[in-house]
């Protein structure tokens, strides 16, 4: 096993703390570890942090609550706490369903929910060891994916070059749900929160801290769902998923891993809007959600395409 | 694997002959300078000291030197209590092979976090070893397949009357998450033991066999 190179490690007692170190220079925040530090160990990143801030250490980042009319994650919950508990399953069932489903059971209980939402691409030209493609999202001229092995990268082309998808399963369930997320600054829709920031995925500034997730609880009548296509049961990151919430003349949906960021489908949304939920309304919506779509080069990733409409049809079909 | 790339076991020499010399080096600094509890931090081999627990594993061979980066911590393994001195990147799975002398957390996908072959038990949850900091286990409560082998658990006894292995390398990575599961799920389904031993890959494809071991166990433990 290669050995994780040095780097020094701070257990920060307070985010004010943690923020004032990550200002101060090259060091990156560790949550779960289950992200970081394999890119760590696999060196796949341009500037190895210098130092590690724990965030674990600081006290009571680690709960789910309902209250003021929201359901309140904080941002250090394990995935696993998330999916098991009883009141995200039965009221934000799009979430809880995102979080059984992410990675494997190990990654679940040591993973945190601001950690999968903040994870690295899982495009494999940027995930090679040893940093060995100096693609755009690392700083360099060219994404190696657009014309060479894009058979799991963007169906909805490029952002700033780069075709590497966001390969998070609990994204688009918080889109979907219209949350937000709050940081140490301020308090981001879910939907303004993923870009194609070098070599990150979030528009999140270097002292920038997740701190609570926060969803609106849906009115009743309202209801979620999410549905994930991946080539194993388990261990295995979305080939395409989905995430919807439909009911009282309301619609939101959303995939992932077909963008470099959760793609909100406005046009499914609108076919299905106030529209009883069936197989054709279903097919209409999921129809509608790939009439933007395109294939890269080649043609590699035209299955994804297909994959998308499916996945909308049945995350709609799951709120019936 | 490229040259450049060190085995744990290469790097670890590196840092602790390092260490070593650093330490012969400013000898009589750090002697006695830290306490933990009552007890003092001695250097060089007696730093890494343990009270041993009565299921605690005999084999143990404290080794390493302490330099100044390196951080105390305290932890319990399989009921024995340790202190060592870590340096900032060693992973649990290095500790408690390289250190404790333990050598059940395994290694498939070279520290990814795509196996469990690593997983160990800490603080109840079932984690993988290789992703988890040294650092970041002071006072935790580490299990094994050691440990669980050795309190004479069913969970043992019935993966052999299952023939839940083959050559038997993921073997331990199995028991710790399923023993995880029993504690907490005294009447697992076939269903849930699947479930919960999604993040364990065998090679020799044992799978089938799992689930029924596992419901066994439960049974012969709700007998006890
Ligand atoms: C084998 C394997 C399979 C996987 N499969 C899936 C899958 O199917 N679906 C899926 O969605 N994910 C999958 N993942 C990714 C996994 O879910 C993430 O690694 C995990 O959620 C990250 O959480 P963490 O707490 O361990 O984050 P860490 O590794 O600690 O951190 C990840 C990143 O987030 C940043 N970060 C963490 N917390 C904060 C915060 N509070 N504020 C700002 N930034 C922060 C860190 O700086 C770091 O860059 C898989 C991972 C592995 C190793
Ligand atoms: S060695 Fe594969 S998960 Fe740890
Ligand atoms: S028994 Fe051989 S790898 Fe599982």
């Amino acid at each position: 096993m290669k050995t994780i190179k040095r780097f020094e490690h701070i257990n920060a007692k307070t985010i004010d703390e943690a923020a004032s170190i990550l200002k101060a220079g090259n060091a990156s925040i560790l949550a779960g570890g289950t992200d970081i530090l394999g890119a760590m160990r696999f060196e796949i990143l341009p500037d190895y942090p210098e130092i590690l801030v724990n965030l674990k250490s600081i006290p009571d980042m680690e709960y789910i609550r309902e209250e003021g009319g929201m359901l309140k994650i904080g941002a250090l919950t394990r995935l696993e706490d998330i999916a098991k508990s009883n009141v995200v399953q039965a009221k934000y069932t799009a979430l809880a369903e995102a979080a059984h489903r992410t990675a494997s059971p190990h990654i679940r209980e040591m993973g945190t929910i601001s950690g999968n939402i903040c994870q690295f691409t899982r495009c494999w030209y940027f995930r090679l060891p040893d940093n060995r493609f100096d693609c755009v999202r690392k700083g360099g001229k060219k994404c190696y994916a657009m014309t060479g092995e894009n058979r799991y990268h963007s169906i909805f082309g490029a952002v700033k070059g780069c075709v590497a998808v966001n390969p998070s399963d609990t994204a688009p369930a918080l889109v979907a749900l219209n949350a937000k997320i709050k940081t140490n600054k301020r308090t981001i829709d879910a939907e303004q929160f993923w870009d194609m920031v070098k070599p990150g995925s979030t528009i999140l500034e270097a002292d920038e801290i997740v701190t609570e997730i926060q969803v609106p609880t849906p009115a009743k009548g309202l209801k979620s769902s999410f549905i994930k296509f991946a080539i194993r049961k388990s261990i295995d990151f979305p080939i395409v998923n989905c995430a919807a919430m439909i009911g009282k003349g309301e619609a939101r949906i959303c995939l992932n891993a077909v963008h470099n960021k959760p793609y909100r489908c406005i046009n499914a949304e609108d076919v299905i809007r106030g529209k009883s939920i069936n197989e054709s309304s279903a097919d209409a919506a999921g129809a509608a959600a790939i009439e933007k779509a395109k294939t890269l080069p080649g043609d590699r990733n035209k299955w994804k395409i297909q994959l998308a409409r499916t996945m909308v049809k049945r995350a709609i079909l799951g709120c019936a | 694997m490229s040259e450049t790339k060190k085995t744990d076991d290469e790097t670890k020499k590196e840092i602790s002959n390092l260490s070593r010399r650093k330490f012969l080096k400013d000898a009589g600094l750090v002697i006695g300078g830290t306490t933990v509890g009552s007890m003092a931090f001695a250097s060089g081999a007696e730093a890494q000291q343990q009270e041993k627990g009565d299921n605690a594993p005999s084999e143990t061979t404290p080794t390493s030197a302490q330099s100044e980066c390196r951080a105390p911590i305290e932890l319990t393994v399989n009921g024995g209590r340790y202190r060592y001195h870590v340096e900032p990147n060693w992973t649990l799975r290095q500790l408690l092979r390289d250190e404790v002398g333990l050598t059940s957390p395994k290694d498939w996908c070279g520290g990814m976090g795509a196996c469990g072959s690593c997983t160990v038990i800490m603080n109840g949850r079932p984690v993988l070893s290789c992703l988890t900091l040294a650092i970041e286990c002071n006072g935790a409560i580490i299990e094994t397949a050691e440990g669980i082998a050795k309190t004479k658990h069913p969970i043992i006894d019935s993966y052999i009357k299952w023939n839940a292995f083959q050559c038997g390398y993921c073997t331990p990575g199995f028991v710790t998450t399923a023993k995880a599961l029993l504690d907490r799920n005294p009447n697992p389904t076939e269903e849930d033991v699947r479930d919960a031993l999604g993040g364990n890959l065998c090679r020799c494809g044992t799978y089938q066999q799992h689930p029924k071991a596992v419901v066994d166990a439960a049974e012969a433990l709700r007998q006890k």
